[in-house]
């Protein structure tokens, strides 16, 4: 049995098969670990990228992982949905520990709880930062520059 | 035989002085890339008497490559108080002359001026190695005339300097 039918019987996932080295995985929120810590006993050791995708017509974070097998030189992306009022996960740092510094980015930048991880929370890339997380959609880049910077203004333009 | 007045010395000083710069760059952005060539054997900066240079304390040229966001403006301004001086001060492409493609960033700077004193500007996204050689050929002429003073209005202006600062750092 190949790997790509072992992923197809994972529990409660949705997989769909974009390329053949190229899978998504799509779970509830619940599964995610254990997906994840299936995906590892496959042979899939390597968290290339754990990033967010902010849905915001769906009200959802979309959470992403990107696991990569160097035996089976496939790609194999979990997906996950989170609400965007009350956006709560699972640390995943116990399978995969290159997760944990993810988990602190996307904390910072996107606000999202991560449960388990300790550490996020903790200023980790922004310095007395007091707005909505920056790279939520609805966080107004231009307003807050002009806010917080003052622009400079070549001779002849109008103001 | 008669002393040398106050001002013949400054003259004398800022002679010798532009012609020997160290300077430290501070590799914010992508404007390192042209500093290479600049300094190795096809532009060869050191036939003007420019050296790269490691350490703040030593340096008398800082030079802001690319955009500064807030956390490395913090960095920056350290690195600007532990320089000795006289200390110029070169912004380096447009980045940091006015924010460049960075302008609606939350976290760039739009002008260095107003955190350190900057004695010189090179416009362009990117400055070529002739554009940061000329830049340093004006800087020496600036200094010959003594008209580089950046590090004065530094400790002259420093309430303004530190209230700009503060406002963004905190």
């Amino acid at each position: 049995m190949g790997v790509v039918d072992k992923i197809k019987e994972l529990d409660g996932a949705k997989i769909t098969i974009q390329r053949e080295n190229r899978i998504f995985v799509d779970v509830d929120k619940d599964r995610v670990i254990g997906t994840l810590y299936s995906l590892k006993l496959m042979g899939f050791h390597q968290l290339s990228v754990q990033n967010v995708v902010d849905r915001i017509k769906d009200g959802k974070f979309e959470i992403f992982y990107v696991l990569y097998s160097h035996e089976y030189k496939i790609n194999v992306i979990v997906r996950t949905w989170v609400d965007r009022d009350n956006p709560v996960i699972e640390t995943a740092d116990k399978i995969y520990p290159s997760a944990h510094t993810w988990e602190r980015e996307i904390s910072e930048m996107f606000g999202i709880k991560v449960e388990g991880n300790e550490d996020c929370g903790k200023p980790f890339i922004l310095e007395n930062w007091k707005d909505i997380p920056p790279m939520r959609k609805d966080f107004d880049s231009v307003k807050y520059s002009s806010e917080h910077f003052v622009f400079r203004h070549s001779e002849g333009e109008n103001e | 035989m008669e002393r040398m007045t106050e001002e013949q010395v400054k003259t004398i000083a800022n002679m010798l002085r532009k012609r020997s710069l160290w300077m430290i760059h501070y590799c914010t952005g992508c404007g390192a890339m042209e500093l290479p060539p600049t300094m190795t054997s096809r532009y060869d900066m050191e036939r003007f008497g420019l050296a790269p240079y490691v350490t703040s304390r030593q340096a008398d040229i800082l030079l802001i490559t690319g955009y500064l966001n807030v956390k490395t403006l913090r960095r920056v301004i350290t690195v600007y108080e532990q320089m000795l001086d006289p200390k110029y001060v070169i912004g380096f492409g447009s980045c940091a002359l006015n924010g460049g493609v960075y302008w609606d960033s939350y976290a760039v700077i739009k002008q260095l001026d107003r955190y350190i004193p900057a004695d010189l500007y090179i416009a362009g996204c990117m400055p070529r190695p002739e554009a940061i050689i000329s830049a340093f050929r004006h800087l020496m002429e600036l200094i010959d005339s003594g008209k580089a003073d950046g590090y004065k209005r530094y400790k002259r202006n420093l309430a303004y300097y530190k209230e700009n600062q503060r406002k963004v750092l905190g």
